[in-house]
């Protein structure tokens, strides 16, 4: 059995206020992980310290294998310099709440600018390569408008591809339907649902708890930087064991 | 104005004859016309006391495209050219620092803005001017050196003068640029792979463009009158020649105007190339101004 992600007892403080309090995950290879929670109960913190927007400052993250922010030398951790974080960076990709497409490129141009500018493959192949992606989020119309011409589920569905781009090992989804008007909701969890089809390694901070029943392979309930409850769908969305469990999803549900 | 006293509780469908029907009659703006009167007839008065002053206006005309003038003016324009220039990298580079998390280059880039917007620039220049009187030789010993007064030639002074002084100011403005960003667009920049620099020089400076640019244009307008204040170092722009004819031929008046018509003219082009500039980078912004 392999891991994308494995933590050991991970811990991130925000000043005094602690988001990660000794959190231990493990995610497999392939594996579609839907966490839930309460907002400030540290899922997207997870995701933000999975890829190293945030650094952590206790436990240890591995994503694909590789110690995370450190290089082990003997008995020391050394700290990466911002080349080697970047590096291990392009293990996974990255969506976001707020969309983040880059405003003053067209949907076609913040699909292949990591692949050119990072990656340094031919700018022909990156093209071809993100008109198929555009078409895969059913997009092909869009390649040249701006992100302010996109709904926000068009401009989503664009951020995907900008992240698949990079041919991630792992694909995070920060609450990536949350901002988007209820009717656009459908049309980004399509593309998700596809993408898991796929056999993609996904984690997907969400409060679609039908999308997690769906699509998650497993789904996870945080609260208070702790990870209370996690297991098949049905068991926590429907039999929660946990009194924090059943009272969130109760109240998301009503 | 409206004339029509139709009772206050009159609703639409008790008037016999359709709204549609009434002829509108435009609401009269008398203050726009008594204002614009005023106005105008103070113009005319300036207008006619210039033209009946004691200008020889054939003088202004016959300098206008003087050799001494239009060499000036070259020199104007290439010192402001190149001041802005330098100006900008500086400030490009101090901004960075200044939001650097390095601590000595956090300080060194707010110790640089103190000092070179805090002194006039007037006084800078004469600094630059006069670096002989504390450093007789300039360069590396060994390697390269030369006596400070030949480096320090007007032109050098001039630039170094006004570019660096520019450059303070610039770093505030690229700062403000830069602080405009979301931040959310290092993070996806750094979540395709981008390192910090990547981030800022492909997705974050482009972004800020939008809102340094129209700044930084204003101060490119403000260089090109402030590099006059050069003539005090000898620089040979265009207010210093048109002085040095009057001091010659007495025709103060006709010089100044002959290097205030200069001034409009550059600037009237410099505005219209901001104009372009801005344009383009609001791609993608939703919103260009016309």
């Amino acid at each position: 059995m392999s891991f994308i992600v494995q933590g050991q007892s991970v811990v991130k403080k925000f000043g005094d206020f602690v988001a990660l309090d000794h959190v231990d995950i493990d995610i497999e290879n392939g594996e579609v992980v839907c966490i839930v929670g309460p907002s400030g109960s540290g899922k997207s913190t997870l995701l933000r310290c999975i890829n190293q927007l945030e650094k952590i400052d206790g436990g240890g993250l591995w994503v694909d294998g590789e110690l995370i922010g450190y290089r082990i030398e003997g008995s020391a951790l050394h700290e990466l310099d911002d080349r080697q974080i970047a590096r291990q960076r392009l293990a996974t990709g990255m969506v976001f709440q707020r969309f983040n497409l880059f405003p003053h490129m067209t949907a076609l141009e913040n699909i292949i600018e990591g692949p050119i500018q990072v990656l340094k493959r031919s700018p022909r192949e990156c093209r071809e390569q993100a008109l198929e992606l555009l078409e895969r989020v059913g997009l092909s119309d869009k390649a040249n408008a701006y992100p302010v011409e996109l709904s926000g589920g068009q401009q989503q569905r664009v951020a995907i591809a900008r992240a698949l781009a990079m041919r991630p090992r792992l694909m995070l989804f920060d609450e990536p339907t949350s901002a988007l008007d209820p009717e656009l909701v459908g049309e980004v969890l399509q593309v998700m649902r596809d993408l898991a089809r796929s056999g993609m390694s996904m984690i997907v901070v969400t409060h679609e708890l039908g999308f997690a029943r769906e699509v998650a392979n497993r789904v996870v309930f945080m609260d208070a930087g702790q990870i209370v409850e996690t297991g098949a769908p049905e068991e926590i969305l429907m039999y929660p064991r946990n009194e924090r469990t059943r009272g969130f999803i109760s109240a998301v549900l009503n | 104005m409206q004339t029509t006293t139709h009772t206050s509780n009159q609703t639409p469908s008790a008037s016999s004859t359709k709204l549609s029907d009434y002829k509108i009659v435009p609401r009269r703006h008398y203050g726009r016309l008594v204002s614009s009167i005023i106005i105008l007839g103070l113009l005319g008065a300036l207008i006619h006391a210039f033209a009946n002053g004691d200008i020889e206006w054939s003088i202004v005309g016959r300098f206008l495209t003087a050799k001494a003038i239009l060499w000036g003016l070259g020199n104007t324009v290439l010192m402001s050219i190149l001041a802005m220039i330098l100006g900008v990298v500086l400030g490009v580079i101090f901004a960075i620092m200044r939001m650097s998390s390095n601590p000595v280059l956090r300080y060194v880039a707010k110790g640089y803005i103190w000092f070179f917007r805090g002194t006039p620039i007037i006084l800078q220049l004469l600094l630059w001017f006069n670096l002989a009187l504390v450093f007789p030789t300039l360069g590396v010993p060994g390697v390269f050196e030369a006596r400070t007064v030949d480096v320090m030639v007007p032109f050098v002074a001039a630039l170094l003068g006004l570019g660096i002084n520019q450059g303070a100011y610039t770093a505030e403005v690229v700062r403000g640029g830069l602080l405009s960003v979301d931040n959310g667009q290092y993070e996806a920049a750094m979540s395709i792979g981008m390192t910090r620099l990547k981030s800022l020089r492909r997705i974050v400076l482009p972004q800020a463009m939008r809102v340094i640019l129209p700044p930084i244009g204003n101060e490119t307008i403000s260089m090109i009158k402030m590099t006059s204040l050069a003539s005090v170092i000898q620089y040979s722009e265009i207010l210093h020649n048109a002085q040095n004819i009057y001091y010659a031929n007495a025709r103060v008046m006709e010089l100044l105007i002959v290097a205030g018509i200069w001034y409009l003219v550059v600037v009237t082009i410099m505005s219209f190339g901001q104009r372009q500039l801005e344009r383009r980078f609001a791609r993608g912004s939703g919103r260009v101004d016309h």
